[in-house]
């Protein structure tokens, strides 16, 4: 115990002194979350308020279009800037890149819709089987090329639920003059509620009382923090080498007792290390994100739970480095595969883009990612409120990778040395 | 005849993928309270045998006997015994001279009050007093060599192990390390195994000495008796005879 106690006070006067080390360690994952967390949140921002630009081509001039733009407007979703041009120069600008969406609604359409709406509502009326135009009416939305599939979608599926609605005003207009014409003289006015009988009401699901909000802060403090956690593994790596090149573990082999030890002084201090790292995130998280106008991070009630999640994920991420450290036959040789390897475990563990959007080839190749586990166990505190037994199995993985790489870095030095 | 602290019988060295073995069927006696110095040409097998001999390397046939403990099966015992200089400056350079004398110190159990008595005596001896506050880094070459050996001697072993210890030092410090050792082999009975390239000095500094080549030991006896029945005037002499002028690496 004595001799874990001297190697611990060893690698931290090394470490406190190792400035381009301490910078690495806590001011690089500082910075990430500060960036990462202000883009995707004015991101978030930026679809909900009134900024993506929208080109409106009004040759209706009717109820429908004024309808349309009105209905745009009320979303906030976008900035309606109308223009009197043709289709073919909407197409220009958008295409261009000057607006993100182009839409024209072309002349007579309100004028058209009428006409089908009577046309449907009479031949409810008079149960006759007349031929009436059955092709629909369009309008023309055009889409900037650099806009991603996925954000397509959901604007031309609110620009549809927009529409619908306008027809359905449009029906229900008809219907009711259809009414009052049949309807006895001396007889209450008749109208036609176009309200739509059914709403969806939206809430975060979650199965235990949290009142965590899920936001850019909640999902990038957790996510950065792993990302940063793991990053550890270049100083230790490093560090592992140095004393290797330098001749000092050469003679701390030479010594009596085991050099687990050393190793586990190592272990001890660079965890200690990726708790304060975890601390100063979550410090970041609730403090310093606020003054920049992001929301707080909320750490919820399972302050045990968040601690074991992250011993167990310093402990995977140590590991990690002792073994890049053991393996490594130099320091660039280190910092280049850690460097890497991180990335590439974070990449594929969701740390950037969510696992759930994967196609599914990698949404398996994630689920070997301890950053996956790690971050997945962060999430189950973080958003989903989830006590110790929610997450236990991610726990495990992590400690079993810490198991897996030390007993990898011992056993590797062993053989190296007695082959 | 002195009873050997050291007892390498018999043994060899052979690296995976290497067509000759790096020590070749060595058989050493090293005596107690004996100056030994093993001299060669580069890519000898000098290293790997200070390797084996501080259990650091398995050999691949033949045993080391250090104390009369097995440097494989009992090497936590042989280990207690050996003190080790290596050829690198094993220190940690951004630890001042006394914190890093301090924890290779406490590593070897030594009682603290102990440990900075030695550490002192050491710095003193070896003209470090004042720079012992000092980060290592900001030492000069003979400074590094000198807090280098102190690391190896302060839990007073049985076998000192140096390798090169004096290599890229100017005269004072080569002096310095010299005249100590000679002092921690007399007054601590302390046996030395010693490696350099530097002819005179071992000559000067051995009292025993073998000469290996291409892993095999060539001639090995008492400095005085080597020169002598190689009928030459200095080791450097015997040595040339011995090896020749072809180049080893």
């Amino acid at each position: 115990m004595k001799k874990l106690a001297y190697c611990i006070y060893k690698e931290f006067k090394i470490l406190i002194r190792d400035k381009a080390a301490l910078a690495i360690m806590f001011l690089m994952p500082m910075a990430l979350v500060f960036i990462v967390t202000i883009i995707q949140d004015s991101t978030f921002r930026s679809v909900n308020e009134t900024s993506v630009p929208l080109l409106f081509v009004d040759k209706d001039k009717d109820s429908l279009s004024e309808n349309l733009e009105k209905a745009l407007e009320q979303t906030h979703f976008f900035e309606v800037i109308k223009k009197e041009i043709s289709v073919e120069e909407t197409k220009k600008l958008v295409a261009s890149g000057k607006y993100l969406i182009g839409i024209v609604v072309a002349e007579n359409t309100s004028k058209k819709l009428r006409v089908k709406a009577s046309d449907k509502i009479s031949k409810l009326f008079s149960q006759t089987n007349a031929v009436t135009d059955t092709s629909a009416l369009n309008i023309q939305l055009f889409f900037d090329p650099i806009t991603k599939q996925s954000f397509k979608t959901s604007i031309s599926g609110a620009i549809d639920r927009i529409v619908s609605a306008i027809e359905m005003q449009s029906m229900g207009n008809v219907l009711t003059e259809q009414l009052k014409e049949s309807a006895t003289p001396g007889s209450s006015s008749v109208t036609f509620d176009t309200r739509p009988l059914v709403t969806t009401v939206q809430e975060y699901a979650t199965t235990s009382e949290t009142t965590l909000v899920p936001n850019a802060t909640q999902h990038n403090v957790p996510a950065w923090t792993m990302f940063a956690m793991f990053f550890i593994c270049i100083p230790l790596s490093g560090n592992i080498i140095r004393e290797r090149e330098d001749g000092s573990a050469f003679r701390l082999l030479t010594m009596p007792g085991s050099y687990l030890t050393v190793l586990m002084g190592k272990i001890s201090m660079y965890l200690m290390i990726s708790l304060l790292q975890f601390v100063l995130m979550l410090c970041v998280g609730i403090y310093v994100l606020p003054m920049l106008g992001l929301s707080a991070l909320q750490v919820g009630h399972n302050l045990i739970t968040l601690f074991i999640v992250s011993l167990s994920a310093g402990l995977a991420a140590t590991g990690f480095g002792l073994l890049i450290g053991t393996v490594a036959n130099s320091q660039d040789q280190a910092a280049l595969f850690g460097a890497v390897s991180v990335v590439i475990l974070a990449a594929i563990g969701g740390v950037w883009i969510p696992t759930f959007v994967m196609p599914a080839v990698m949404k398996n190749i994630s689920a070997i990612s301890p950053l996956n586990w790690g971050l997945e166990a962060f999430y189950g505190v973080f958003l989903r409120g989830l006590a110790l037994s929610g997450i236990i199995f991610q726990v495990i993985k992590l400690l079993l990778f810490f198991v897996a790489c030390v007993s990898g870095a011992y056993f590797y030095q062993v053989k190296k040395r007695m082959s | 005849m002195s009873q050997c602290l050291a007892n390498i019988q018999e043994v060899s060295k052979q690296y995976k993928n290497v067509a000759r073995p790096a020590v070749n069927s060595v058989s050493l006696c090293i005596e107690q309270q004996s100056i030994f110095g093993l001299l060669g040409p580069n890519g000898a097998g000098k290293t790997t045998l200070i390797s084996m001999l501080c259990g650091l390397f398995k050999p691949s046939s033949g045993k080391i006997l250090i104390n009369g403990f097995d440097t494989v099966s009992q090497s936590n015992d042989a280990k207690t015994c050996i003190g080790v200089v290596p050829q690198e400056i094993a220190l940690y350079a951004k630890l001042t001279a006394w914190e890093n004398l301090m924890f290779l110190g406490q590593m070897y159990g030594i009682e603290t009050n102990e440990l900075k008595k030695r550490i002192k005596e050491n710095l003193s001896i070896l003209g470090l007093e004042e720079n012992m506050h000092q980060q290592v880094q900001t030492f000069s070459g003979g400074m590094k060599r000198r807090v280098n050996l102190i690391a190896g001697i302060l839990h007073l072993p049985k076998l000192l192990i140096l390798d090169e210890p004096t290599v890229g030092v100017d005269l004072q410090s080569k002096m310095a390390i010299i005249d100590h050792l000679k002092k921690l082999n007399k007054d601590n009975e302390m046996t030395i195994f010693y490696t350099s390239h530097h002819l005179h000095e071992a000559e000067d500094f051995c009292s025993h000495i073998a000469i290996i080549d291409e892993g095999k030991i060539i001639t090995h006896g008492k400095t005085l008796d080597l020169i002598d029945s190689n009928d030459c005037k200095t080791i450097e002499d015997v040595y040339l005879k011995i090896t020749g002028n072809r180049f080893r690496d």
